[in-house]
């Protein structure tokens, strides 16, 4: 026996050893769970989904315009929105507008551009057309951002700032190049379907809507002269180009359902949970007194589709309460609490499958109408003011937009408004209302309408911010690049100088 | 197969040893030590049998032989044999021979404690279980210097972080190996352990210690031995019993001036206390109900109102406990249960061990099995809950001063306490989360290994060893629905789930080692050691989530409605290595030792798998070159010096980027992968440690007074670092190998026997000193710093862990910045604030001993580092905080503060006389100084009394007439005190809400501290 044992244990000695030893032994380390290649198919919606988060999801880019522009307020009972109300536009103030769209949705679009091959090319011009879209909103929000180094990856960890207004120039070469890449995709090139959850796959809805995203960057700087030369060419292009612009409104949808996680991302901050229950989230969140004001005031039939009347009302049935903003010292009859105030309406909390609006056709004719009205694109200015009203009203579920738009109120009708400027961008500020707020602060910014509109009580400053602090994270770890923070109440960006 | 089963066979049997019993006559004695002093514990045999016995605490000892029979002596590794003649008194004098003491080392092989080029130390089982906590890791804390013990938390379950010598990775494992009858395993493996099994543990601090372990050695090694029963002793059983009380040690420490509202204003239902002062009077609490009632209370401070919640735990440990052994056969086998009830209400842990090992001398051949099974189940309140997902403590904080939270028990009974009625309208009650928000779960663990040893000649031991550590568990956690009915403020609803799953964790080593020992001429020894080695561990991992139960309290995957949700992951890796190390003695008093390992690992590419570990290091016993030494006092000097460069391998999987499903996907039939956040540095590989350390030994007057210290100095380069890389390069994480790191270590234990009295009174002392920094040379790569979660960083320059959070903004006198427009502090950027690591630990374990008696205490002493108090940050908004009443919510002129009167660019700063703060009433409070988390790290100095025994053992004279052989009882407490700085009035800065890296951060995620008391008893027949 002995020898036995000692032959058993030469045995075991030499067979692990050339175990061991074989070539495939150590040939296990492929990730059983995550795949080291994926398509383009699989990678396009989750970009959009993102793009769409980007807007909607919790204290991102429509919350933040939302309460910058005075839209929306604070019910008693919460200390939501202190730091907005407070203008404390510091290193920490929403900086995932920033870290979000590098880290998520330009990274994911990223992977798209840089595919090769002649079979990705309608892909490639999805994935420049929507970084277009998300470099324009950075560039709107912190001026010289990351641009020619970015997304590079571990390639260079810390790329150089761009001048803003090179970024912007670029961003009409990219979305030129872009159209064309679409027009020249062979009969290889793959053509998206469901996975393109924007437009299922129609390219001539991506040149449409390429088309529009360069209108709102040309539209944005036409007020700075030493470009009009540069903004009638590039509109020329457009309109040689044929496209035109989107006839609805871009919108995101992948098939949201009321599942955890997969609810539509505006829904899902403000709306009902899976189980049917209120969110504090959605009680917190009210209609401003100076909202409810400014519309009652133009008898605007949309003030029932932007915020929902109260449900215990203690005034007048049929009345609209909005909270002011910044108010400290709620008043103690209780009177603003949530179910006596207008929070946010059916028009645009629906329900959880609902749109996520990218941008909707009542921009882009509000966007025309501007560029018509400063003749730096050929159409009937007031036609498309008009349009614009409408398709909002439309868009909302409201009705009586023509009556409307006879008015003899000052930025509601046409005839009416003694600033063309001033109601083209009043009534964006009123269409863009919870559905894109980021937008209407940056036009606030530029043109510095709505007129009159109030500060937050708590604010310390004659006016809101009119840009964004880099966030925190690139001051640790980028700092040999980041521009020195700018003043975020003065430094305006370069297209409002 | 036959000889092989038969040898398995034989193994078995051994556990039903037969024991005989040599007859004759009785000898008896005393054995003293080189003072004099009775010698307790020296184990007495008769060779050749199973006879024994060991001498009691005055030295004696008497057992039956017969003429001619040879007595064995044997203490700590010297032995003294002497044969019966006629006489029936044996006694001598006995010399207790530190230098002869053999340790385990790497591998399982005995070492002679005076070769070793490395510092090691040991502890041995009655010291680590002195007040028989429920891990060993427990036990360890202030008694070994260099090691660092970090806890979670003081749960009934708690998970520890061994550390040695500091930290030498920014990203990788720090953590010590650790290793189980020679096999390797893991942290979990050891914290299952029953601790009562436990011989000794020998602890391997730095890398060259553990350099044959190859990738895993760089932490250093904790070698533990489990009790294995001894060759020719008496079968023993004995009984280890325990039975302890837990409660809170102390709450944190907050304002009692101010109770629930807002604004300065009551508010009914609020979870803050920005009310109005305290005046007694009568007010409503929680919601009007639909019938217009509600509850009134007096709106006053309630002492205590938080720690009412929590109630006194108990544990109970029971340990059984049979060996014995004969000429070639020994055995150990014990069975062990524990029981435990936490601080919370219906927190419990049971667990049960069972230990088997034994070995079977069969010839030159010895097989031996050492294994543990292991069970647990866990029943604890859930780890996030509620409708935000916090943890339970969250809940209890959020408790103004003025509400009894403890009447607020019976919530589907009383109506103040039921969902619709519970007074806080933002955070459900924690009782209502006790009862109806668990996390379970049960875990099944085997480890142990087979031992085939064999003596091929009498300098050739060959030892070929499998070892397996499995485990595996399943897990229920679920959370019931919570709805409201009323129509007033309440927290938002709580949506129902349950979540199955199942883990299971393999891990097979198999080791061949070869140890020779040659005797080259007079002068020269050599001892070698050539080997391999394979390592395989398994892991896989899968949940299945049901949301919206359909029926309330029924928790199966069948109950949700919705799509069900579920993971799986699996991961394998492997390595193997071949390795041999040669010693060289010349004269018994200087050793030279040379290793090396050649190491192949899965995880990196097959072109660039494979690393070298060299390690060499050499041990000089002057008083044995001089022995003139030792005419003084010193009977013991030894020196010894070392170097060894290692290697940390990377983790599974990441040299490729993957992608991974995104969370929300698929909608329907539209599937969706994201891009990896992390990128990946085409060219990575391990990261180098190469360490160089001085040992000192000194023992004088006889062993009462030892020192063993050492000095080290560890460089870290090509660390594996996921870098913090700006956003706009498309990644979160840069995965590539960065910079230097470098770790000095400075730690010494001094032990002495302080008294030793004729009449029996012995104080004994052990001090450990532990000093350890790591610090940052470079980053590189246009990095400066990395950040490791939260405000945890390592920062080029710095000491690493470093915390950096945003700051006051200070002019060049370092007078904080205020806003002329408001009074208010400006918000500074990121500030490096301090280390999280201490600059020191001293330990100190005291045992007085008299007549039977021991009273030993052990405390521990950490300072020089900070940390991040999270609870202190959280608990600001509730208007809790001691600063927040400091001005009488009053606004006030900031003291020592300055205004800019001149420009940004030229600032001219001009103290600030009369500009006070605005919202000093609560949104200062709230919001400006809540934003500079500055006010939030603290000085992290604690000194703990981490444990008190008075144990008596009966005299031997009267353990006798009861046949027994060892009865002790005791009481025990474990960190009865805690001292911390003012400045800390939160919690238990060893607290961390993770075991990774990022020391440093703790608060509301881990209940209070806790300290424990109670009795325990050790019989033995």
């Amino acid at each position: 026996m002995m020898k036995n044992i000692k032959k058993l244990l030469m045995l075991c000695f030499a067979s692990v050893a050339l175990y061991s030893c074989s070539e495939s032994y150590l040939d296990v380390n492929t990730d059983p769970n995550n795949p080291t290649e994926v398509g383009p198919e699989l990678i396009l919606p989750v970009a959009q989904v993102y793009t769409a988060n980007n807007l909607f999801g919790n204290r991102s880019a429509n919350t933040l315009g939302n309460m910058l522009m005075y839209n929306w307020s604070q019910s008693d009972g919460f200390s939501w929105y202190y730091d907005e109300f407070e203008y404390q536009a510091d290193a920490t103030f929403y900086g995932g507008i920033f870290n979000q769209a590098y880290g998520s949705t330009l990274k994911q679009y990223h992977a798209l551009t840089t595919l090769e091959g002649a079979e990705f090319a309608n892909y490639n011009a999805i994935g420049e057309i929507m970084k277009a879209l998300q470099f324009q909103i950075l560039v709107d929000a912190y001026g010289d951002i990351p641009y020619s180094e970015a997304l590079q990856r571990g390639e260079n960890p810390t790329p150089k700032y761009d001048d803003a207004e090179a970024i912007y120039d670029d961003l009409i070469v990219k979305l030129t190049q872009a159209i064309a890449t679409i027009n020249n995709a062979g009969a290889s090139a793959l053509v998206p379907s469901a996975d393109d959850t924007m437009f299922g796959g129609d390219m001539d809805n991506w040149k449409k809507f390429a088309n529009t995203i360069k209108l709102r960057i040309l539209v944005r700087q036409s007020g700075m002269a030493s470009k009009a030369a540069y903004i009638a060419t590039e509109m020329n292009v457009i309109t040689n180009e044929g496209s035109g612009f989107i006839t609805s409104d871009v919108v995101n949808n992948p098939g949201y359902l009321n599942e955890e996680g997969k609810q539509s991302p505006f829904y899902a901050d403000f709306g009902l949970t899976v189980s049917g229950e209120t969110q504090n989230n959605g009680q917190a969140t009210s209609a401003s007194d100076f909202a409810v004001a400014t519309l009652d005031g133009f008898n605007d039939a949309r003030i029932d589709f932007i915020y929902a009347l109260p449900v215990d009302p203690l005034g007048a049935p049929g009345e609209h309460v909005g909270v002011p903003q910044g108010i400290l010292n709620y008043p103690s009859d209780n009177s603003l609490e949530p179910e006596h105030v207008s929070l946010l309406g059916p028009g645009i909390l629906i329900d959880s499958t609902q749109d996520a609006p990218i941008f909707t056709l009542t921009e882009a004719l509000f966007l025309q109408s501007e560029a018509a009205f400063k003749s730096i694109l050929v159409g009937n200015a007031q036609a498309l003011y008009e349009a614009g009203v409408t398709a909002s009203f439309e868009r909302l579920g409201a009705t009586g937009a023509a009556t409307y738009l006879t008015q003899g109120i000052p930025n509601t009708g046409w005839n009416a408004s003694t600033d063309k400027l001033e109601a083209i961008i009043t009534q964006k500020w009123i269409a863009l209302n919870g559905i894109n707020g980021f937008e209407s602060w940056i036009e606030y910014n530029r043109t510095g309408f709505p007129a009159n509109l109030p500060v937050s009580m708590l604010a310390t400053t004659a006016d809101r911010p009119v840009r964004l602090a880099y966030p925190n994270s690139e001051i640790s770890s980028n700092s040999g690049n980041l521009p020195s923070q700018p003043n975020v109440f003065t430094d305006k960006i370069f297209w409002a100088n | 197969m036959k000889t092989k089963f038969s040898g398995i066979l034989t193994l078995l049997l051994a556990f039903v040893v037969q024991l005989t019993f040599a007859q004759g006559k009785t000898i008896s004695g005393t054995i003293s030590d080189g003072d004099n002093l009775p010698l307790p514990g020296v184990n007495v045999l008769v060779k050749g049998t199973s006879n024994g016995t060991t001498t009691d605490f005055d030295g004696k000892y008497s057992i039956s032989a017969n003429t001619g029979d040879v007595l064995v002596f044997s203490y700590v590794g010297n032995t003294v044999e002497e044969t019966v003649g006629s006489e029936s008194n044996i006694s001598f004098i006995m010399q207790e021979n530190a230098l002869e003491e053999v340790v385990i080392t790497a591998l399982g092989i005995k070492r002679e404690k005076k070769e070793l080029a490395y510092q090691a130390e040991s502890i041995k089982s009655d010291d680590l279980i002195t007040v028989n906590p429920t891990t060993a890791a427990q036990g360890l804390v202030g008694k070994i210097s260099g090691l660092q013990i970090n806890v979670q938390d003081n749960g009934v379950n708690p998970s520890s972080q061994v550390l040695l010598r500091g930290l030498r990775s920014i990203g990788q494992n720090n953590s010590a190996l650790i290793v189980i009858d020679g096999s390797r395993a893991t942290q979990g493996a050891f914290d299952d352990l029953n601790p009562n099994d436990i011989q000794d543990i020998n602890v391997l601090k730095g890398s060259t210690a553990a350099a044959l372990y190859g990738s895993d050695a760089a932490n250093g090694a904790l070698i533990i031995t489990t009790k294995k029963g001894e060759n020719n002793s008496k079968f023993k059983v004995g009984l280890r019993s325990t039975s302890t009380f837990t409660e809170v040690a102390y709450m944190p420490e907050f304002q009692t001036e101010y109770g629930t509202g807002w604004q300065g204003e009551y508010d009914t239902i609020e979870n803050t206390n920005w009310g109005p002062r305290f005046d007694g009077v009568v007010r409503q609490v929680g919601p009007t109900f639909a019938d217009g009632s509600f509850q009134e209370l007096a709106y006053s401070p309630i002492e205590n109102n938080l720690l009412d919640f929590y109630e006194t735990g108990t544990n109970f440990q029971n340990t059984v406990y049979f060996s014995g052994g004969d000429e070639n056969s020994k055995f150990y086998m014990s069975l062990g249960d524990q029981k435990s009830e936490g601080i919370v209400k219906r927190d419990e842990y049971n667990r049960t061990t069972i230990r088997v090992n034994a070995s079977q001398k069969l010839g030159d051949v010895e097989l031996s099995l050492n294994s543990s099974f292991f069970r647990d189940k866990t029943n604890v309140v859930g780890g996030s809950i509620g409708s935000q997902d916090r943890p339970l403590y969250w809940f209890v904080l959020n408790t103004p001063a003025n509400i009894p939270l403890s009447s607020y028990s019976d919530w589907r009974n009383d109506l103040y306490a039921s969902p619709d009625g519970y007074f806080n309208g933002y955070y459900q009650n924690p009782y209502w989360a006790i009862d109806t928000n668990r996390d379970t779960d049960r875990t099944n663990r085997v480890n142990g290994n087979i031992q085939a040893s064999w003596e091929a000649a009498e300098w050739l031991n060959i030892t070929a060893r499998f070892g397996l550590n499995n485990a595996s568990g399943t897990g229920k956690n679920y959370r019931a629905v919570q709805n409201y009915t009323g129509d007033y403020t309440r927290p938002d609803a709580v949506s129902s789930f349950v979540t199955d799953s199942e883990f299971q964790s393999t891990i097979y080593t198999t080791d061949l080692i070869a140890n020779a020992d040659f005797n080259l001429s007079e002068d020269f020894t050599l001892k070698a050691i050539v080997g391999a080695t394979n390592y395989t561990s398994k892991f896989r991992n899968s949940t299945l989530t049901a949301n919206n139960l359909s029926i309330q309290g029924f928790y199966d995957i069948s109950n949700g409605t919705g799509e069900l949700a579920a993971t799986v992951d699996e991961t394998q890796s492997r390595t193997y290595g071949f390795f041999g190390e040669a010693t060289i003695g010349y004269k018994k008093f200087l050793y030279l030792t040379a290793s090396g390992r050649q190491d192949y690992t899965s995880t990196l590419s097959p072109e660039n798998n494979s690393y070298f570990y060299p390690a060499i290091g050499v041990s000089f016993v002057a008083s044995d070159a001089f022995p003139a030494i030792k005419d003084g006092p010193i009977d013991l000097l030894k020196v010894s010096a070392n170097n060894s460069t290692v290697y940390n391998d990377l983790p599974i999987y990441q040299i490729n980027e993957r992608f991974q499903q995104s969370a929300s996907f698929p909608f329907g039939t539209t599937n969706g992968f994201f891009v990896s956040p992390t990128a990946v540095d085409a060219d990575i590989k391990k990261e180098k440690i190469n360490a160089t350390e001085f040992g000192l030994n000194v023992s004088m007057f006889r062993g009462r007074l030892t020192l063993d210290g050492a000095y080290s100095k560890t460089v870290i380069t090509d660390n594996i670092v996921s870098t913090t890389p700006s956003v706009a390069s498309g990644s979160g994480a840069y995965l590539t190998n960065i910079g230097e790191l470098e770790n000095t270590s400075l730690d010494f234990t001094l032990g002495a026997v302080v008294i030793k009295t004729d009449g029996g009174f012995n104080w004994n002392t052990n001090i450990t000193y532990s000093a350890a920094e790591t610090v940052v040379n470079t980053i590189g790569q246009g990095v400066s710093s990395v950040n490791l979660g939260s405000n945890i960083y390592a920062i080029e320059g710095s000491a690493f862990p470093q915390i950096q959070a945003t700051s006051y903004e200070r002019d060049p006198q370092g007078r904080i910045i205020v806003d002329a427009a408001n009074g208010n502090p400006l918000v500074g950027g990121l500030k490096e604030l301090g280390k999280t690591t201490p600059d020191y630990v001293i330990g100190m374990t005291n045992a007085f001993s008299y007549k039977g008696f021991t009273l030993s205490g052990t405390l521990d002493y950490r300072t020089g580092h900070v940390y991040y108090s999270q609870l202190a940050d959280a608990m600001e908004f509730t208007g809790r905080s001691l600063e927040s009443v400091s001005s009488n919510r009053q606004d006030f002129v900031l003291p020592n503060s300055v205004i800019n009167t001149g420009t940004a660019a030229n600032p001219v700063y001009v103290a600030n006389t009369n500009i006070p703060v605005t919202g000093g009433r609560q949104s200062y409070w709230t919001d400006t100084y809540n934003d500079i988390k500055e006010n939030y790290v603290r000085d992290a100095t604690a000194v703990k009394l981490r444990e008190l025994a008075l144990n008596y053992s009966l005299p031997s004279d009267i353990i006798k007439n009861l046949k027994l052989s060892r009865v002790t009882i005791g009481i025990v407490g474990r960190n009865l005190v805690t001292w911390l700085p003012a400045e800390n009035r939160f919690s238990d800065p060893e607290f961390n809400n993770s075991n990774t890296n990022a020391i440093g951060t703790g608060g509301y995620f881990q209940s209070p501290p806790t300290r424990s008391y109670g009795v325990n008893l050790n019989i033995e027949f």
